[in-house]
């Protein structure tokens, strides 16, 4: 499991068999533990400086969770983190707000995700007040325009409020918020997926043109692995907590190894009807297993249609380096090893 | 003749900010067994159109103004409320985008399943349980006898809207109309919900409108496409005339916006803008202040009329720009990509 991971002194963001365990507590009465949900269940991984990692999975996968525990919203129950050289993981709760200011978040939903009641001006003052405390009035005004700029906004509108504006220009004011107090490391969940398809390119557009200009680090989440292709650089896929192949984005989109990448892939609906006519789709069965009861041994193994022998029913594969840089699961029944 | 037929469908919506055009002169048709998508972005007017159909839109501030809707050879526009409730549920189902929200969640599913049936047949508890149990495993649900005890929390989203597809499709309707069915799903749920769909089509016949904004899904599903845009339709056709041969600038501009087809490294291609404020009137194309064809003509005149091709290929007449070009050669290099996207956002009218 150990070789997949970078030198935490040199590499920029390294986890190491990270954990993420909710502990559900006791019974009240039967005082019988109600169990725990493993979200997040030994991923180790390395984040590049200045590169896009894609992180795709279905609901419930473990995706989102794994991007609050690296950002020490959510401590990790077991593993460690380390964020250029610094170990993350062993700073204490009282030291960890001044951490957190490197990372920066965009969400989903740019209608919850703006206070309704702070102008666009407000919402990025503050933000950029993190960084910059001491920073009089026309220099903020200065700043925030230059940012509006940046995310293709017209700065005279710094004074307007959230809901005067579109859900794609209100999703540039929260990439303008992310950006604002220069964040070493950018983790979108989902930016595009509440928008519209003639605008979620503009977004994507964009995000892409500020990681080119800017060099920004960032973990790119979601669901849809056609825009995480165009995105990344590499793609993670993860299902139950854990990650089951790795490796660039080339490599993950055109020649997938886990059997569970190819039925994603399989799944995503070609807007070409004679191609859709003449492919076989790869349909898997049921829906993902509860975190709370994960199957032991090959987390994929009662949804492959590849029939699983009993070691590999009871004893988790490790991460195997199957092509150069490109990593997938351990598991000779979910992944075909090259001849 | 067909079994749905729309023709000059209007539904607008009297709101304060004035009259918000909706739906604007929406004609089409749908034969048995057959599967017509219906695609455009939000606010393009298509929930509405379905709505308006089983008539379902709020009165007021919405209003049917004008159209007709044949079916099976009697107008849906102008029937009673007593006729409609004959069938709403028993001739044409719907089924919504979202599954958590469009179950009871109070009871458990074998009541509202039993009740689909019961308040449109004659059917004792014992036969329509039966019935029920029979539908749940239809769609793949397992261990139908017991789950069927269940409440709707104890199911996941993709369980869930396939106890919506159980329900939709017990009483053996005529027309199915599923707005967005698979927009909350996974990819993966989402092809196992639009095979079930299929499955049930081809063993009943029954006639399917879907409606959804994702081309991929269409290409995959649709007999008949119609996309729609400010309330109007600007092309429709057989899936494959709408795919290769697309004539109307938007479809094409539609189809050229999504990313899986793109090379990775190239930008992607945008639609410069926002939709239009459907509360104030448009005068010619509406998608004429988008349209990233060379513009040969100002926007004046009237509403494009649709022109038939004769083969069942219908677009809305684009007298202004020159769409003979094909549409990487109209594109600037860097079009759209910083362009100061509008100066107000469009007024959220009452196309929810």
């Amino acid at each position: 499991m150990s070789a997949a991971i970078g030198d935490p002194a040199t590499d920029f963001l390294v986890l190491q068999d990270v954990r993420t365990h909710f502990d559900l507590g006791r019974d009240f009465l039967t005082r019988q533990s109600k169990g725990v949900v493993k979200a997040v269940d030994g991923v180790s991984l390395t984040v590049r400086k200045g590169e896009v990692l894609g992180l795709v999975g279905e609901s419930g996968c473990g995706k989102s969770t794994l991007s609050r525990t690296i950002m020490q919203l959510i401590r990790p129950t077991s593993g460690q983190i380390w964020l250029e050289g610094e170990e993350l993981s062993a700073i204490s709760d009282q030291d960890i707000r001044e951490t957190r200011k490197n990372f920066q978040m965009i969400f989903q939903d740019p209608y919850a995700s703006l206070n309704p009641r702070m102008t666009v001006m407000d919402t990025l003052a503050e933000a950029i007040r993190t960084r910059h405390p001491g920073l009089n009035a026309e220099e903020m005004r200065g700043r925030v325009s230059d940012l509006l700029r940046t995310v293709g906004l017209n700065p005279v509108q710094m004074k307007r409020y959230p809901h005067e504006f579109s859900g794609g220009q209100r999703q540039r004011i929260a990439i303008a918020r992310a950006l604002a107090p220069e964040p070493k490391l950018i983790i979108a969940d989902e930016p595009v997926s509440a928008l519209d398809v003639s605008i979620q390119s503009q977004i994507l557009n964009l995000l892409k043109r500020l990681v080119r200009e800017m060099g920004l680090t960032m973990i790119f989440i979601s669901h849809d692995l056609s825009v995480v292709r165009y995105v990344a650089d590499r793609i993670a896929v993860m299902y139950l907590g854990h990650i089951i192949e790795l490796g660039s984005a080339e490599a993950v989109v055109d020649k997938p190894l886990h059997i569970y990448t190819k039925a994603l892939m399989s799944a995503i609906p070609l807007p070409d009807p004679r191609a859709e006519k003449a492919r076989t789709r790869i349909i898997l069965p049921g829906d993902l297993p509860s975190p709370l009861n994960p199957p032991s041994g090959c987390v994929f193994w009662p949804r492959s249609p590849v029939e699983h022998d009993e070691r590999l029913k009871t004893v988790p594969p490790g991460f195997a380096e199957v092509y150069p840089d490109h990593w997938a699961a351990d598991c000779p029944f979910c992944v075909e090893k090259p001849a | 003749m067909a079994l749905l037929e729309v023709s000059g469908l209007t539904t607008h919506f009297h709101t304060r900010n004035g009259v918000v055009r909706a739906v604007d002169g929406v004609s089409f048709s749908v034969d048995r067994g057959e599967t017509l998508g219906i695609v455009g972005e939000s606010g393009s007017g298509k929930s509405v159109t379905c709505y308006s159909l089983l008539r379902l839109i709020p009165e007021p501030p919405g209003r049917i103004e004008s159209g007709t809707a044949m079916f099976d050879g009697q107008d849906l526009l102008q029937m009673t409320q007593a006729q409609l409730r004959q069938v709403r549920g028993k001739r044409i189902s719907m089924i919504f985008q979202d599954p958590m929200t469009s179950l009871n969640p109070y009871l458990r599913i074998s009541t509202q399943l039993v009740e689909a049936l019961q308040v449109h047949s004659d059917i004792d508890d014992k036969a329509a349980l039966a019935k029920a149990i029979a539908a749940l495993e239809e769609v793949g649900i397992p261990e139908a006898s017991r789950r069927v005890r269940s409440y709707p929390h104890e199911f996941s989203g993709g369980m869930r809207q396939r106890v919506m597809i159980a329900m939709a499709l017990i009483t053996d309707p005529d027309l199915l109309i599923a707005d967005e069915p698979t927009t909350a799903l996974d990819v993966t749920v989402q092809a196992q919900i639009l095979e079930i769909i299929r499955q049930r089509q081809e063993k009943l016949g029954t006639a399917v409108i879907l409606v959804t904004h994702d081309l991929g899904v269409v290409a995959g599903t649709c007999d008949k496409v119609n996309v729609m845009y400010a309330g109007r339709i600007m092309e429709s056709g057989t899936a494959e005339q709408v795919f290769y041969e697309a004539r109307h600038p938007y479809t094409r501009a539609l189809q050229k916006t999504i990313p899986s087809l793109q090379k990775k490294g190239q930008k992607l291609f945008t639609i410069p803008g926002l939709p239009p404020d459907l509360a104030k009137p448009i005068t010619g194309c509406a998608f004429y202040p988008r349209c990233p064809y060379p513009k040969v003509a100002g926007p004046v005149g009237d509403v494009p009329v649709l022109r038939d091709l004769g083969n069942g290929h219908c677009h809305a007449e684009c007298h202004f720009c020159d769409s003979t070009a094909p549409i990487e050669s109209v594109l600037p290099e860097d079009l759209a990509e910083d362009a100061v996207v509008g100066d107000a956002a469009p007024a959220e009218g009452g196309a929810a």
